[in-house]
């Protein structure tokens, strides 16, 4: 009897130590993200540094559930099969509670796979593929715009211009892809009645000069530029080669020319090109996405781009999902995003609805066109030249 | 639709393309003549032309001498290979080691990851172009980048001169006496070690070549060579390794089926028409178009 209470004080002890230790021990997120070629790296960076400040943020303010929050992150370089590989790392190794910072849909619905089984949730913090959310998994989360409303705004800014001949050049992945056939399929639906050309490539391809010459014979109104990273910059250069642009106006699919970058890469080239956009420093801040605009630009001297504010929110939702739920166990917090309402970057609350197709537990930020007009023109001083629902 | 104006722009940008990646595949295939092995990292000494060439134009000469900054990146890539070379490659041979070609193959795969992290680590995951000062030129009916036509040019310089010196320097002589058979070159008084080296620098000087020349066309970022790499050896394969003819030849049919198939047939696959041309190739002519049967005692 002695021995058994003394065997059994023991192991209470030893689990009441275990527990006080884990409570103590750091809460790991998870970001996986493009940090190197061919991956979209100037957006990984900047996912990079919002989710860092925001880490900053939620340990100054006592952590979640009195427990410090630590990042641990990891370059896919934009492939899949690296993606997935991380996140296996981070849920079975290094006990990861929350996994976001993706980039490129490809690896986002890759890791969503193996997540689906794993149980750790993730949310997609600028993939605008359908299939990421569509599937209807519950570990799948974004705070992203999708394929469908992306198309409606540059056939919506094409409309509103009078444009009768649209060509659309896309990389073939799943990124690509899903907006190809959302464009065509709503010029469909909405009976717009737009001649589109729509051109694939693979977007490992160093040269797009055949398929800027196919653009070039088919003479549109406009261009939709949907490559993401070196192909996106490769077709600006080589359009203005071939004499499409600066006549043919160019709208690319994401806010990549909103960095200073651009003006590096293009210089005059890059005056008229249109771009979609999801923030800009006129757009309406929460209280935390202004301590964090100010923060950003005191720690990196540049303002924040809608990557870096995605990843700071990603993050900040996470915590406060884990509050609400009073625990990390996966289930309960997928339960807390469902059903909460939290503090993003934007004045619009976060909120991820049970609803259909690709808006699946999908928060998506405003979209706009915006258009450059001089050689170093910054994305706040940038003509805003439509917005989704304009007409 | 077929259109007679956009078969001719299309062949003309297939060819100058073309003549662009023969470059690559000659390194690849002047290595293999003399030293004997593949060097996988050829990709990477693209990439180190690349980036050569931005720095030198971006903070040093300016777009105006843009002509200069390639010639200084070509030396730069040679220097480097030249320096490598003893300390990676010439074990292979001063050791007497028995499988050569897999000591060839870590050594290079393992150069290729440090260069590219290297250059990931310095020049950070930014892309850059350096600038030229050339406009917009006309080829045909093709509007062409400035960039692009004096790429094909030089390339097509480099690559004559390249045969002027193989065919008519004491140089070019030792080499090709190497590439026939290492060990009576050796025994009549060649130090095919020194030579090893010097083949081995203008093999990756070549790579570093078509880097600097392309950098303003398909920009500078740690992975730009892989690309490159990969057309390097589709070349290789469909003109015959140890072949300059065949670099050259293939290369320019590589450009053009890629181009044509992307032009006419689909631009999805365009990387594929090349790997259907490789594959077309090993089954009508398994050494390749101007290749040799190879004979090992």
């Amino acid at each position: 009897m002695n021995r058994r209470v003394v065997l059994g004080t023991i192991a209470a002890a030893l689990t009441v130590a275990a527990s006080a230790a884990s409570a103590q021990e750091p809460m790991v997120f998870g970001v996986i993200t493009p940090l190197s070629p061919p991956g979209e790296t100037a957006l990984g960076q900047q996912v990079k540094r919002g989710s860092e400040i925001a880490v900053e943020y939620i340990n100054e303010k006592g952590g979640v559930l009195g427990r410090k929050v630590v990042l641990s992150i990891h370059d896919t370089a934009g492939k899949n099969e690296a993606g997935v590989a991380a996140y296996r790392r981070l849920v079975s190794n290094e006990k990861a509670v929350a996994v976001f910072g993706f980039i490129h849909s490809g690896v986002n619905i890759a890791v969503n796979e193996v997540a689906k089984e794993m149980g750790v949730p993730t949310m997609g913090t600028q993939t605008g593929a359908g299939d990421v959310t569509a599937k209807r998994y519950d570990i799948a989360f974004r705070t992203h715009a999708v394929d469908p409303p992306r198309a409606a705004t540059w056939l919506g800014w094409a409309k509103k211009n009078g444009f009768k001949r649209l060509s659309i050049l896309a990389e073939t992945t799943d990124y690509g892809i899903g907006l190809a056939k959302a464009t065509e399929a709503q010029n469909k639906s909405m009976n717009l009645g737009m001649d589109i050309q729509t051109i694939m490539f693979d977007r490992t391809t160093t040269d797009l000069l055949p398929q800027l010459l196919q653009v070039k014979a088919f003479k549109p109104d406009a261009i939709i530029n949907v490559g993401v990273g070196q192909p996106l910059d490769l077709m600006i250069t080589q359009a203005t080669t071939v004499g499409l642009l600066p006549t043919v106006p160019m709208v690319t699919s994401y806010d990549a020319p909103g960095r200073p970058q651009h003006w590096q890469l293009h210089k005059e080239q890059g005056v008229g090109v249109h771009f979609i956009a999801f923030y800009t420093q006129k757009s309406k801040l929460s209280d935390v996405g202004e301590w964090f605009v100010k923060k950003y630009q005191e720690k990196y001297n540049e303002p924040p781009i809608y990557s870096a504010l995605n990843g700071f929110a990603n993050a900040l939702v996470f915590a406060q999902a884990i509050e609400m739920a009073k625990t990390t166990e996966p289930k309960a917090l997928i339960k807390a995003l469902e059903t909460g309402s939290f503090k993003g970057w934007s004045s619009v609350p976060v909120t991820f609805p049970q609803a259909e197709g690709a808006l699946w537990h999908n928060w998506s930020p405003p979209l706009m066109i915006l258009k450059y007009n001089k050689v170093n023109q910054t994305q706040a001083d940038a003509e805003v030249a439509y917005t989704l629902g304009d007409n | 639709m077929f259109s007679a104006e956009l078969f001719t722009q299309t062949l003309i940008a297939g060819l100058m393309i073309g003549v662009l990646y023969a470059l690559m595949a000659l390194g690849i295939t002047f290595i293999y003549s003399i030293v004997r092995m593949i060097n996988w990292a050829m990709g990477e000494f693209y990439m180190l032309g690349s980036y050569i060439q931005y720095v030198v134009v971006a903070h040093a000469l300016g777009r105006d001498l843009w002509w200069l900054a390639v010639i200084i990146s070509t030396a730069g890539t040679f220097l480097v290979g030249y320096l490598l070379q003893p300390i990676l490659i010439k074990p292979m041979y001063a050791r007497a080691m028995e499988r050569r070609d897999d000591y060839a193959t870590v050594v290079t795969i393992a150069l290729l990851l440090m260069l590219r992290s290297l250059a990931v680590v310095i020049g950070g995951p930014n892309q850059f172009r350096p600038e030229t000062n050339l406009p917009v030129m006309w080829v045909g009916p093709l509007p062409m980048e400035g960039a692009r036509v004096a790429a094909s040019v030089c390339a097509l310089l480099a690559l004559g001169v390249f045969y002027l010196v193989i065919s008519r320097t004491w140089i070019g002589l030792a080499l090709r006496a190497m590439a026939q058979n290492r060990v009576a070159a050796q025994t009549s008084g060649v130090d095919v070690f020194r030579l090893d080296a010097m083949a081995f620098a203008i093999g990756v000087a070549l790579a570093g070549l078509a880097g600097a020349l392309l950098a303003p066309l398909f920009l500078v970022y740690p992975t730009n060579g892989a690309v490159a790499t990969v057309k390097g050896f589709e070349i290789i394969v469909i003109g015959g390794l140890g072949s300059i003819p065949g670099a050259l030849i293939g290369g320019l049919l590589l450009g053009v089926v890629e181009s044509l198939g992307a032009g006419f047939i689909s631009s999805s696959y365009q990387n594929a028409y090349g790997f259907l041309l490789v594959l077309l190739v090993l089954l009508v002519r398994p050494y390749g178009l101007f290749g040799e049967r190879g004979r090992e005692a």
